[in-house]
């Protein structure tokens, strides 16, 4: 892409690409779906299960949508007061398409070696997207996130290694990092050691998830970021690194040790109240998605702290969605108003009343509001967490989510209505609503539709946190 | 306590770790980090040579060539273009921070005891000393310091640390693995170091306890 001198051009075949890309990942992971096959097997070190081909979709599908409408805002900017540099615009696309390939990697890898390399590739690869704009804060932002992702990722290498010692002392000859080989051989792994692995992997992927309190980096970086940047830095990054947890917390709970659920749960929520409190309080319109971001990281971790994946993935797929359609969103109304201010941007129903109307429904969809799927997700959430006998965890997170919708919709309210702004110009904005509105569409179907449907998947038999073997009827009633 | 040149040269490298938090001077430190790296490459090449790992005489080339060669010589172009060349320190003055990373050299110690000895060999607690000293050698750097190299020099002691874990006490990763990491950091540096650069152009200096524009 970067090879290609015209960054229209280069912006006409990165989306072409995007899409050929998702369709052909559909049709490669289909059988998956639907003919009993467990794997897409390469090696030993890379293959796909259904459940890792669903993220690798999910984020083929988050790229292409961030791709074509980052093609409309790039356009845009180019012909605004201060365009970006061809190279700039080039260079984001070249390492856009990188940035998504190493992410592809993260789901493929059943290594934790080769893990920790995509995990730190995704962090190399985005800081260029976050500094595109060169300007004082952008490098701020980029230095921040590289130092402390990279010094996070550090720590998760000296978590994966704690685990490979672990493997050494009597489990497997010579030691693995395989994950399917340490999950067999969890019982023999030396619990001390697969302890310290667990903290400190949760650490460091925990600090490239945006989890309270090594988040610091996260809004600044999903701000100064352009808007589909930062959709796909919210969109996508975030669920690889909670899926490396994910991994993680699978061998640890396999061998018998709660440490990794408890752990998990505890620091979602806390991670939930945490983002909604400091969401109260925002003044600029993409920090404050970036903040809500957090939030669902927060419930992400209590879906894999109730060792359920597939809850996960309801989540991970829910706010992927909504939180795209929102950072496109506000990237339209920041190239509009020239500000990423919240007092700059009123008036937004009388100015640009299909952004107002696009904005107000993502926001429903993004925080957790009937009748869209990111609803659906936390309900199932919040029910298996209340079944279980998490009380407590129930009545934070509802407090939690419940303050973060009043916060966001309080903000986002005084973007839509109030005093008109003379100054905001739209760009295409017919055009530059068609992802957004698609998306919306698409959240609304994952709840309405999709709710029924999903039950059986979620819901076959699973042991809970406590070991407790746990069988669920389509009815919702629970057997054990 | 008798130590085997193996964990001699490990515990050499940390204490030079530890002298390079008493300098302020940043060509020294990078020098410091330079020292650093010939031991820790001496250290493979004795590791590959007593357990007969002959793979790992490649990686300690690529580690030499890495980290002695191509990462001191980009760290001092960067230091001639920007024109820096003492790190006053941030919360703590230098020399104290020395004596904390001593401190903190002795709590390594303490940890190493309750690790469990590797398969062949039994050499633990020296070795295992050393790595987590560096460990916390590296994060007083990036903690006390107010300068972006810093930074950087004290990101790559804590990976120096990491390595040298994942060599004595788990008789290394796997080649392949180990090869991508190595070139995974080399990244981050060459990264850092452009920001470096864009950082000293943009804000006519390159100390990172200025950079709080963005607020919560």
């Amino acid at each position: 892409m970067y090879a290609i001198k015209d960054a229209r051009l280069a912006g006409t075949f990165v989306v072409l690409g995007a899409w050929i890309q998702l369709l052909s990942l559909i049709c490669v992971t289909f059988p998956l779906f639907t003919f009993g096959a467990k794997t897409i097997f390469v090696c030993a070190d890379f293959f796909l299960t259904p459940f890792d081909a669903a993220f690798v979709v999910l984020t083929s599908a988050v790229a292409a949508c961030a791709f074509t409408h980052g093609h409309i805002f790039f356009e845009g900017e180019l012909v605004g007061s201060d365009p970006p540099t061809s190279a700039n615009v080039r260079v984001n696309y070249a390492c856009a398409m990188f940035f998504v390939l190493a992410m592809y990697g993260v789901y493929f890898c059943k290594n934790l070696g080769y893990l920790w390399v995509c995990v730190e590739s995704t962090t190399l690869l985005s800081a260029p997207l976050v500094y595109f704009s060169r300007t004082r804060h952008a490098l701020e932002a980029t230095w921040k996130y590289l130092i402390i992702c990279s010094v996070g990722i550090s720590f998760a290498l000296l978590g994966t290694l704690f685990i490979f010692a672990s493997a050494q002392h009597g489990a497997v000859s010579g030691g693995t990092l395989r994950v399917t080989e340490l999950i067999e051989a969890a019982s023999k792994l030396d619990p001390k050691l697969l302890r310290f692995g667990f903290i400190f992997c949760f650490l460091g992927y925990g600090t490239k998830c945006g989890m309270f309190p090594l988040h610091s980096w996260l809004p600044d970086a999903h701000s100064e970021a352009p808007a589909p940047s930062s959709a796909l830095l919210s969109g996508s990054l975030l669920n690889c690194a909670l899926f490396a947890i994910f991994q993680i917390g699978q061998i640890v709970s396999a061998s018998g040790n709660r440490l990794s659920s408890e752990f998990t749960l505890w620091s979602g929520t806390v991670t939930v109240i945490a983002a909604s409190l400091f969401l109260i309080r925002q003044h600029a319109l993409k920090r404050l998605f970036a903040y809500s971001s957090i939030e669902n990281v927060g419930v992400m971790l209590v879906a894999i702290g109730l060792n359920s994946g597939w809850l996960f993935f309801l989540q991970a797929l829910n706010h992927s969605i909504a939180k795209v359609s929102l950072f496109l969103l506000s990237g339209n109304i920041v190239q509009a108003t020239g500000s990423k201010s919240l007092s700059d941007q009123s008036g937004l129903m009388a100015s640009a009343p299909v952004w107002a109307v696009l904005l107000a429904l993502s926001v429903f969809a993004g925080t957790g509001a009937p009748p869209f799927g990111t609803f659906l997700s936390e309900w199932l959430i919040l029910m298996r967490a209340a079944d279980l006998h998490y009380y407590v965890n129930v009545v934070l997170l509802i407090i939690g989510v419940s303050l973060s919708f009043i916060a966001v919709c309080m903000h986002v309210g005084k973007v839509i209505f109030g005093t008109r702004n003379p100054h905001l110009q739209c760009f295409r904005p017919l055009a530059s609503s068609a992802i957004p509105a698609l998306l919306v569409v698409c959240s609304l179907f994952l709840g309405l539709a999709l709710g029924p449907l999903m039950w059986p998947l979620m819901w076959g038999s699973s042991s809970d946190p406590r070991g407790n073997n746990v069988t669920w009827r389509l009815d919702g009633e629970n057997w054990q | 306590m008798s130590l085997t040149i193996y964990e001699v040269v490990s515990l050499l490298s940390a204490v030079i770790a530890v002298l390079m938090l008493g300098s302020k001077s940043l060509p020294l430190q990078v020098s410091l980090f330079s020292v650093q790296i010939w031991l820790i490459t001496g250290e493979t090449v004795f590791f590959a040579y007593q357990y007969n790992h002959w793979e790992f005489y490649g990686v300690a080339l690529i580690l030499f060539l890495q980290r002695a060669v191509f990462v001191p010589l980009f760290l001092e172009r960067i230091l001639r273009e920007i024109h820096v060349s003492r790190d006053p320190g941030m919360i703590l003055p230098a020399p104290l921070t020395m004596h904390l990373s001593i401190l903190f050299f002795g709590l390594s110690f303490f940890v190493a005891q309750n690790f469990p000895a590797p398969g062949p060999g039994g050499i633990v607690v020296a070795t295992a000393t050393a790595s987590i000293s560096h460990l916390f050698s590296g994060i007083v750097m990036m903690l006390t310091r107010r300068l972006a190299l810093s930074q950087i020099i004290g990101f790559l002691t804590i990976e120096n640390g990491v390595y040298l874990f994942a060599l004595t006490q788990t008789n290394g990763l796997p080649v392949l693995i180990e090869m991508a990491v190595l070139f995974d950091i080399l990244g981050a540096v060459m990264i850092g170091g452009v920001l470096v650069f864009g950082i000293k152009r943009s804000f006519e200096h390159i100390d990172v306890s200025q950079l709080k524009d963005l607020k919560h």
